[in-house]
Parts: structure tokens; sequence; C-alpha cells
């Protein structure tokens, strides 16, 4: 390796040159190729049982998640000019290219079948906009009986009317969304509409996120330009370590884009892993380049570079390797934007590596040794010479305080393990935005005027053709949905077979009230049901029940979309499974928001399963590298340490894991092994050196310490950024990756520093005190 | 040159003969096709198979009696299958007057009532199938406006293709497109655009006979391309000018049912 290194760095310009090239080819591929993915059931498992059977069950019953335009006058809907409104705006939304005619409800095109003394009526609320006074009063009063109408597709105060425009899951583009927004705001004034649903909070996050990212990205970056260069004091090193870090991020994503694979929201955190390991790298090169010079200041560059890459290609190796792996072992998870991630990233990182080994080396023997600037090394003279460094009495000090680390690591271990056991999952697409967004308000403004903007479908499935006719099971059903709706606040609304059944038994009986219910007699549901079949619009009846009455769906319309809330419906349905159970019906859930709950539950299980697997590869093969089992466990105390306080914090706070946060604990590992293993390489040298456990102790501080702490600042000060965002999740990924990086520092130079020091590793007497 | 100059005798005699032959404009054949005589009663059993996108079928049976009365066409439909709607009756009186709406009836028998239903809607689909009332024949020629595209053989009969383009804007199709045998003025196949001028369905006749000296369709199938769905319907015994009484149209006969 430092052979063949030392080889192709003979002609270090070609060998830059040739990197640029290369790097200048991804960067086309990746113009050009790279695709954002904004269909969220793209990053859902499709083998999964959950997601088949959901489906399945959407094409059954045609589920689609609707897009919602409220339509608000404060004076009350029922004037000319709002009903015209809501005509011509559902007429518009039914043009659209995107959305199929049928798939647009209102009150414009809802039925409305009344019962009259001697008959039944089926008609428009209107078709022509009403004008006269008692016309719109009529109107009014026509709502306010049907209540399949009214509370759902106009608000009980009747201020605001609803138009839902149901629309396949692979439509939403950024273009759509526009137009839905400018269609809608020319019906605005005195109206103001408000425009929600699932496919506008999928479709905005899935922009937002990365847009946001995008935005913040080049920050970061400054702001760790400024940070290196402090610490560095050389525009050659900190250009390129950047350089290191810009080139790995194009090669991932160059790569992906050549293989057509296109960017999830979570890619978008490959250069964030990226930024923080491979600042990295360079920082460790340049640190010892310093520190040889230090000692060797007449040493001219070549030879200053080659004992760099002989005292550090292994460490640089040994990190690398080691992160890639914790990143491949994200392969275990069943989510494809997942794995994709774990690749490119451990594909980012290696190509890192071999950027800090091959740029870093050419770009000192092409322009020459970093000069950095001379108060920084005056200092560190000064600072040897008459008194200890600060390096040797902090390393002193924690050996001093070891028990009182140790204590204080037992405790906060215990305080993150309680933390840990409260982290809960959240799938909450909505609470991703900052409190006082527009989405967010108009959501919550729906949610306050109608049932509910998110939806939860039970699926159930009975043996025999015509179960739903049978008057119990549409009767436990009904029973089903009134729990659930009574019971919780947040459930604002259900709808089902039985709620057509109980309308057209109202109907049939001269609209009392009294008949609201389901009609006793089995032979009376199916002619009622053939008779809706009629005179209705049948394509309605098809969303709740399979044309052989097998299979019923029924839905629950929701004010909120996180876990607990969807969670809590589940449990009051889950007491009818062996009520359903005892007649051979068949319970299931479908629909977008049980899909992210599922979804969510997955990522959770699939990081944990990974975050375990990765920890007993990284000790397996720190253990062999370094040729020592306690060695591998050494090293992953950080980490542990790590990740134990990175969701014992979450859980404290009430932070969620999402597929954001998740995905931290993987930084955790990747860094935290860094820190680790130059510690313990540099530890190792020294140890040989002089076999002086002190000694040992202080070199091993001054000199990867520092490394460590400036690599910890830069990363930390560029990932406070994000704090900034305007996106939540990328806020919280900054805090948390800045947490992270610095619990994995302090791990590194404090407990892990006690137990080496205990454990006598390296020096042939055991005690390794020399007197 | 010599090709050019066949075509333009063939031009020159098409555009001779057509009007020679017969002067009929596409109006005056779609009037032929609507005034058809079928009849003045009959009594037939109607078999409707509803075919969904999944491939389910679903079968009713039922009997139905039409008569016509000049101003008014009566007609009273009783359920025989599935079971649990047997004797589900409905009763329907078309005017000819265009400005008076149908009046319908429908009687369950397990609630013993007969209801009236109004709708408002004439472009409802019938009883959950692919056909709507206007596809059944209710809707009237001078609706629309027509245009004689070509004239062509389809299943082995000479056959007018006929364009016909709502005049009301609203309608649920932009255009239909019919052929229809020449002579025997049958529809024998109808092309369905909907409103967007999107090809929505086809309907295609799969028999008709010779009843009486009436040509009486027999056999329609109705593929609705965009949902995917078609229905079928059959007529079997069916019995012409056998004079059926008035009063068989009555909601004492819907109560009554099938004995």
């Amino acid at each position: 390796m430092e052979k063949f290194l030392n080889k192709i760095l003979g002609k270090p310009v070609l060998v830059l040159i040739t990197i640029l090239l290369i790097s200048i080819a991804f960067f086309f591929v990746m113009k050009q190729n790279s695709r954002m993915e904004t269909d969220l059931d793209k990053y859902m498992p499709q083998e999964h049982p959950a997601f088949i059977y959901s489906n399945q069950a959407e094409k059954w019953f045609n589920i689609k998640d609707g897009i919602i335009i409220a339509i608000e006058n404060e004076n009350g809907i029922y004037n000319p000019g709002t009903l015209k409104k809501i005509k011509d705006l559902t007429k518009k939304l039914q043009k659209m290219k995107e959305i199929e005619k049928n798939d647009v409800t209102s009150l414009y095109t809802a039925d409305n079948i009344v019962g009259t003394d001697d008959g039944l009526d089926v008609k428009a609320f209107y078709k022509r906009v009403p004008k006269s006074k008692e016309k719109l009063d009529e109107l009014r009063q026509k709502v306010r009986s049907n209540e399949m109408v009214f509370g759902r597709l106009v608000s009980e105060d009747e201020t605001v009317s609803v138009i839902i425009a149901r629309i396949n899951n692979d439509v939403f583009s950024q273009d759509f969304y526009n137009r839905i927004i400018e269609v809608s705001k020319e019906f605005e004034v005195p109206e103001k509409i408000h425009v929600a649903g699932r496919p506008i909070v999928e479709g905005t996050m899935a922009l937002l996120g990365p847009a946001d990212m995008k935005r913040m990205v080049p920050i970061v970056i400054l702001v760790i330009i400024i940070v290196l260069y402090l610490v560095m004091r050389s525009i050659k090193s900190t250009f390129f370590t950047l350089l290191v870090v810009l080139f790995s991020t194009i090669w991932a994503f160059g790569l992906m884009a050549a293989l057509g694979i296109p960017i999830y929201a979570v890619s978008t955190m490959i250069p964030v892993m990226l930024i923080a390991i491979g600042v990295a790298d360079g920082i460790h090169l340049y640190s010892h380049l310093f520190h040889f010079m230090k000692e060797n200041p007449d040493a001219d560059k070549k030879t200053a570079v080659k004992n760099m890459l002989h005292e550090m290609w292994k460490p640089v190796v040994m990190t690398s390797v080691t992160t890639a792996v914790g990143f491949i072992s994200l392969l275990t998870s069943e989510v494809y934007p997942i794995k994709y991630f774990g690749i490119f990233t451990a594909f980012g990182v290696m190509a890192a590596m071999m950027f800090s080994l091959v740029l870093i080396p050419a770009g000192i023997l092409s322009f020459g040794l970093p000069r950095p600037k001379k108060k920084i090394k005056e200092e560190d003279e000064t600072d040897s010479d008459n008194s200890p460094h600060f390096a040797y009495k902090f390393a002193d000090s924690v050996i001093k305080h070891k028990n009182m680390i140790y204590v204080a690591t037992v405790l906060i271990s215990a305080i993150s393990i309680y933390g840990i056991t409260k982290v809960w999952i959240n799938s909450s697409f909505l609470e991703k935005f900052e409190k006082d967004s527009e989405i967010v308000l108009t959501d919550k403004f729906i949610n306050e005027h109608f049932g509910g903007t998110s939806t939860l479908n039970v699926i159930l499935e009975g043996i025999n053709e015509g179960e739903f006719k049978t008057p119990d099971v549409l009767r436990t059903v009904a029973q089903m949905q009134d729990e659930v709706v009574g019971e919780l606040p947040v459930v604002g609304n259900s709808f089902s077979l039985a709620d057509y059944l109980k309308r057209m038994n109202k109907v049939m009986h001269a609209d009392s009230a009294k008949y609201e219910t389901i009609p006793d007699s089995r032979d009376l549901i199916a002619q009622y049901l053939l008779l809706y079949e009629m005179s209705g619009d049948p394509e309605n009846l098809w969303q709740v029940v399979t044309e052989d009455y097998k299979k019923a769906n029924i839905t629950f319309q929701l004010k909120s979309d996180n876990s607990k809330a969807l969670n809590s419906a589940i449990d009051i349905i889950e007491k009818y499974r062996p009520e359903f159970k005892k007649a051979g019906i068949e319970l299931n859930y479908a629909g977008s928001g049980y899909k992210a709950l599922v979804f969510t539950d997955l990522i959770l299980e699939g990081q944990i399963k990974s975050l375990i697997m990765s920890l007993f590869i990284i000790i397996i093969l720190l253990s062999l590298m370094f040729k020592k089992l306690s060695i591998g466990l050494i090293g992953s105390v950080p980490i542990i340490v790590t990740a134990l306080i990175g969701f014992g914090i979450m859980g404290l706070l009430n932070i969620p894991l999402s597929t954001t946060t998740a995905l931290i604990s993987s930084i955790a590992i990747g860094i935290g092994i860094d820190y680790a293993v130059h510690f313990i390489e540099r530890y190792k040298i020294y140890a040989n050196q002089t076999n002086d456990k002190t000694k040992t102790t202080h070199y091993t501080m001054k000199h990867t310490g520092r490394a460590i702490i400036f690599n910890a600042i830069i990363v930390i000060a560029g990932f406070l950024v994000l704090l900034f965002s305007v996106f939540p999740p990328n806020r919280t990924l900054g805090a948390m990756v800045s947490l992270n990086m610095f619990t994995s520092f302090l791990g590194t130079i404090t407990i892990m520093l006690i137990i080496l020091y205990n454990a006598n590793i390296y020096f042939k007497n055991k005690k390794g005190e020399q007197k | 040159m010599k090709r050019l100059s066949l075509l333009a005798l063939l031009l020159l005699l098409t555009a001779i003969t057509i009007p020679a032959q017969n002067n009929l404009t596409g109006l005056q054949i779609m009037e032929k096709v609507y005034n058809r005589p079928t009849g003045n009663d009959m009594e037939a059993n109607l078999t409707m198979i509803l075919i969904s996108s999944s491939g389910n079928e679903r079968v009713r049976e039922i009997k139905q009696y039409i008569k016509d009365f000049g101003d008014v066409e009566k007609k009273i439909m009783f359920f025989i299958k599935p079971a649990d709607v047997r004797n589900t009756s409905f009763m329907n009186w078309s005017y000819d007057d265009p400005n008076k709406d149908d009046d319908q009836w429908i009687y369950l028998p397990a609630l013993k009532k007969v209801k009236r239903i109004s709708s408002d809607s004439k472009g409802d689909y019938f009883m959950g199938s692919d056909f709507t009332y206007d596809d059944l024949g209710d809707r009237k020629p001078n609706e629309d406006t027509h245009k004689i595209l070509r004239e062509e053989k389809l299943n082995g009969e000479d056959c007018y293709v006929i364009e016909s383009i709502p005049k009301d804007e609203d309608y649920m199709y932009s255009k239909t497109v019919t052929w229809i045998v020449k002579d025997k003025w049958i529809g024998l196949k109808k092309e369905f655009y909907d409103e967007d001028g999107e090809y929505l369905k086809t309907l295609n006749i799969k028999d008709y006979k010779n009843i009486k000296g009436y040509w009486i369709i027999t056999g329609t199938e109705m593929d609705n391309v965009q949902k995917n769905h078609k229905t079928i319907m059959k007529l079997s015994n069916v019995k012409i000018d056998i004079g059926i009484p008035a009063n068989k149209f009555t909601e004492r006969m819907m109560k009554r049912g099938l004995k």
C-alpha cells in the first residue's frame, strides 16, 4: 500500500489531473441524470406483506390520497359568489390532466338522496348557481339534513366548503403543486382558499427537505472552510481537505446517477456524512505533517510526505474501512433508500480515503508544503518549553480523576438508557414542518372545521359473497366506527357501507331520523343497495365495498398523522378483531398513513439491527487490525457511549425517531470509530517508542488528541449551521450530529483513554511505569 | 397522372351517386334508427352481466314489459335474480315531450312500499351498468348534430358511419360514432368519446333478430375502456305485440310482482 502510494505520487501533477478529470466526468453525469424521487411510495419496500396488502386494497377500493381545497367565506358560503366559485373550481380541477374527473368531490358534484313523503329524490345539490334567497335557503336546508355531506363537505358553521381531488401517488410534482396553488388562488377574495392534504404534505416535504439541504450545505461548507483555516492556518491544507470532501461527494452522487438511482430524501444526508468523515482524514494527515515539520524543521517536502504516509496510511485506511463497513451494515435494512444511502456513503468514504492518501500528498508535492502562520507555532513552542503542554495536563487530570469519570460515564449511560425507553417513533410527515408554517396552519384550519386531513383505512374481508349485506356484520362495523369516533377526539369522522345503508333507510322512511339505523333484513339491505346503484353513483359504493360484497373498506378521518394518533385508533379497532373473526372476517389496514406507520417501524427495526451488527463488525475489525480482541472492545466504548447518549437525549427531549433522526446513529458509529482508531494507533506507536505509559498518554493526547479536537470543532461548527435551517428535521440533524461528534470526542479522550491506560496493553513491562 | 384522374372520377361519381341514390342526411338516418318500428309492446327476459375490472361477474335477471302508448312509453321491470332482490320492481314512463322528465317508481318488497324516484341526471348509468339511459335509446336525434363520415362494411353488412356531436356542450359525451346498417336501420356499433374528447367505451351489437317483421336487438355488449368494465345484455323469450294490457303498468302491479 505504502509502496503503491509512493509510486503513483512520483507523478503528482498527473494524479491531480486524472482525479480532476474523473470528477468532472462524474459531475456531468450527475448534472444530467440526477432525479429527485418525490413519490414516497417508492421509498417503501414493496415486497413487505403490509405494503403488498395495502397496495392491493388500494386497488380494490380505489383508495387514493386527496388534495383538500377549502373555500372559506367568513360570512357563510351560501351566496351566489361562493357557490359559483365552488362550481368553477371543481370544474377546473376536473379538467387537470393529473386528476380524473370522478375523483373530484365537492358540494357541486355530490348527489343528494332525499326522502320525501311519497318517494325518493336523487338530485345534485345544485347545477345552476342559486341566486334568490329562497333557493339559497333551500340549499342550506338540503345540506344540513344530509349527514353524508354536512360536516364533510360543508363545515358545521357553514363558513367553509371543501373540494377533494383524489390523485394517484405518482402524479405529484413541483409543477403540479404550483398549478394547483395557482388555480386555487384565482378564486380568492373575498373568499380565502386553503390547500392541504397528504399529497401536498408529502410532496412539499420531499421537495423542501432537499431544497433546504441544498441551501444549507454551502453555508456549512463555508463555515467549515473558515474553521479549518483557523485551525490549520494554511490555505493550501484547507483547500485540499475540502477538495477531498467535495470530490468524494461528487463521486458518490455521480456513481448514483450513472447507475440510474434517483436521489431520495435520505440521500441528501450523504454529503453531510462525507463532510463529517472526509474532513477527518485531512485533519489527521496535516496534523501529523505539522507535527513532523515542527520536529524536523529542515525536512524537504518529499521526506515530509513520505513520513506522513508511512505513519498515517494505516489509521486512515483503518478508520475508513471501519466507517464504510458501518455504513454497509445498513444493507440489512428493508428500506431501499436506506440501503442506497449505506452503499453510496460507504463508497464515498472509500473515495475520501483514496483522495486523502493521494490528493493531499500530491497537492503537497505539486504546490509545496503548507506553511502555517507562525503565530500558532510559536505558542506551541513556548508552551512545551516552559510549562507542561496543555495536552499533558489534560491527560494527567483524566487519569487522576478516573474514578470520577467511571462514575460519570455509568451515571450518564444509566440516564441515557432511561431516556431510550422513552424514545418513540413518529411517522408523521406534518410534524416535520414548522409549527407556524403555512402547511401546518392550513392543516389545522381544515381539521378544526372538518373530520380530519389524515386517513386510516380498515379493510374487512369475508369468506362468502354478500357477507357485507348481513345486518349483524354491518352493525358491528357501525358500532366500531361509533366507538372510535366517540372515544378519540383525534378521529373526526368515519365512513363505510354502514353509513350508506343508514342513509338509505332514513331516506326511504321519509327522512325520519329514527330510521338512521342498519335495517334488520338482509333482503332490504340488498334492495337498498340495488336502489342506490340504480339511482346514485355506484362508483361511490365501490369505494366502501367490493362488487361481490365480500370485502369492505372503512375510512377513518384523523386530525393528526402522527403515530400516536394512528395507534390509538388501531388499539380500539383491534378490540373488534375477535368479533369479526367469529364471522370469518379478516381485519387488515391500508392507506398511506398506515403504510407510513409500518414504514417507520421498519426503519427503526432496520436501524437497530444494523447498529448492533455494525458494532459487532467493528469490534471484530478492530480486533483484527490491532490483533487484539481487547482493543476491539476498548475501541467500541466511545461509540457505544455516543449511541446511548444520542438516543437517550432524543427520548428525554421528546424528539421522536424518524427517517432522518434514526440515521444519525450511523454517524455516531462512523465518526466515533475514527477518533478511537486514530487514538489507539498513535497510542500504540508511542507505547512502542517510549514504553512509558505517562509519556505515551501525553504524546498521544498532544498528537492525536489535538487532531481529534480540531476535527470535532470543525464538524460541530459546520453542523451547528443547520440550526438555522427552515426545515425542522434538518435542524434536529444538525444538533444531533454536533452532539454525537462531541460525545465521541469526549468519550475517546476520557473514558477510552482510562480503559486503555488501565488495560496496560502495548507495554512490555506490564505496569508500563518507568521510574 | 392516371391514378389522379381515376381518383377524380371516383370523387365525381360519389358526389353524384350519394345524393342521387338516397338524399339522406346524417340526421335523417339517425331519425330512421330512432323511429324504427319495434312493435307496440314487448315482453322479454333481460339478462345483465356486469364484469368488473378484476373480472368479477355479477348476473342480474329481469323480466321486462314495455308498451308504447303513443306520447308515452311505459316500461316495467321485475328482478328475478339475485334472490335477495327478487320482485324488486322498477317502472319508467318516458314521454315524447322533450320538456317532460321521465316518471319513475321503485318497489322494494322488503319494505313493501312503492316510492317515486325523481332524478335530474339523465346521464345516470342504468342499474350500475356501463349503459346510460341515453345509451339505451332514450336520446333524441335532434339533440345532436350528425354528419356522415363514410360508408363501409361491418360484420358483412353495409353501414353508414355517422358522427354525432351534442348541441349541449355540457353533455357527458363530446362525440359518438355509430355504424348503422343500411335498410335495417340498426346501430351495429357505437363508439363514445368523453367530455375531454377521449375514447371512453364501445357498444357492440352481438345479436339481432327479426321478430314478427321487426328488427329487435337481442344481444349487446358495452365495453368501457377507461374503467376496464364491461356489461353484457341479452334478451330472451322475446314476445312482440302480444297485447299487454295497459293496467300492467301501475303501482299495484309493481307490488304484485312475479308469481
